[in-house]
């Protein structure tokens, strides 16, 4: 959507036209509720944060500066809604993993996007991004899948560019060292149980 | 690394939210966004136009009891 096109778009949702929601809701749903499947892992909580997204943002409709700009505004309020849930739940990535840890095994989940995966090498994506930190995953969500740039993605994460760039290239190591070794290792089955290593 | 890395990320297949959801949360958003719509500004300037005149009235009223107080004062002397 060029710049002209979304600036109209707001305008319009200003003066309350549902019109411009339907428009609105077609271009930037998909790539929300990507976003959201790949940074929770799971479709029904990805489904309610989607729904609560574009509540919030009727809610503030006729209250948006003209000047808004929509991507940046609805992955801000996805991510905050989404970190919410986290806390809510007291399921943060590391939480989780810290208490896996005290278990003899770690289940291996499929993340919703393995399963479907059309080809190896997009399985292994998927599997490498699921099993990423949150913090590295949200940064190469935005950037690599939502497509927004860095200084986009920096707001929605409300960081500096210079940080933005510092976590996206640590977020890309990991991602690169996770393929690495996953395209060297034998892959786990999904859904199947592997030992924790013996320390 | 790097860039071609986040080219590999940008092919990944988007997920599709199972349409009955989606439909029921554009019903929903939509009759919110009507509903929040109706004509705030024009009811806020409907009050901006009741209380003028009646400022105004008061205030010329305020003034005319005044004046008259003065005159029946200085009359007096």
């Amino acid at each position: 959507m060029d710049r002209d096109t979304e600036l109209g778009l707001v305008e319009r949702l200003r003066q309350g036209d549902t019109d411009a929601f339907d428009a609105a809701y077609e271009a930037f749903s998909p790539r929300l509720f990507t976003f959201l499947l790949r940074l929770s892992r799971r479709r029904d909580v990805a489904e309610d944060l989607l729904e609560e997204t574009w509540l919030r943002f009727v809610k503030h409709a006729r209250r948006l500066r003209p000047d808004t700009r929509l991507g940046p505004w609805l992955f801000t309020v996805a991510r905050h809604l989404h970190v919410s849930f986290n806390r809510s739940r007291v399921l943060e990535d590391s939480a989780a993993e810290s208490l896996m840890g005290l278990w003899p095994f770690a289940v291996e989940r499929a993340s919703p996007f393995e399963s479907v995966a059309a080809n190896e090498l997009e399985r292994r994506i998927e599997r490498a991004l699921a099993a990423m930190p949150l913090a590295s995953r949200e940064v190469l969500l935005l950037v690599g899948v939502a497509g927004l740039d860095h200084s986009d993605a920096a707001d929605v994460l409300g960081v500096t560019p210079e940080a933005l760039r510092q976590r996206l290239h640590r977020a890309r190591a990991v991602l690169s060292r996770a393929l690495d070794r996953d395209g060297t290792a034998p892959a786990p089955s999904a859904g199947g149980i592997t030992p924790c290593p013996s320390r | 690394m790097s860039e071609p890395l986040i080219a590999l990320l940008s092919e990944l297949p988007a997920a599709r939210l199972d349409p009955a959801r989606a439909a029921r949360i554009r019903t929903r958003c939509r009759a919110r966004l009507a509903r929040l719509a109706p004509d705030a500004p024009a009811s806020s300037a409907k009050t901006v136009h009741l209380w003028q005149p009646a400022i105004t009235v008061l205030g010329v009223a305020y003034l005319i009891a005044a004046f008259v107080q003065a005159f029946s004062v200085s009359s007096k002397f």
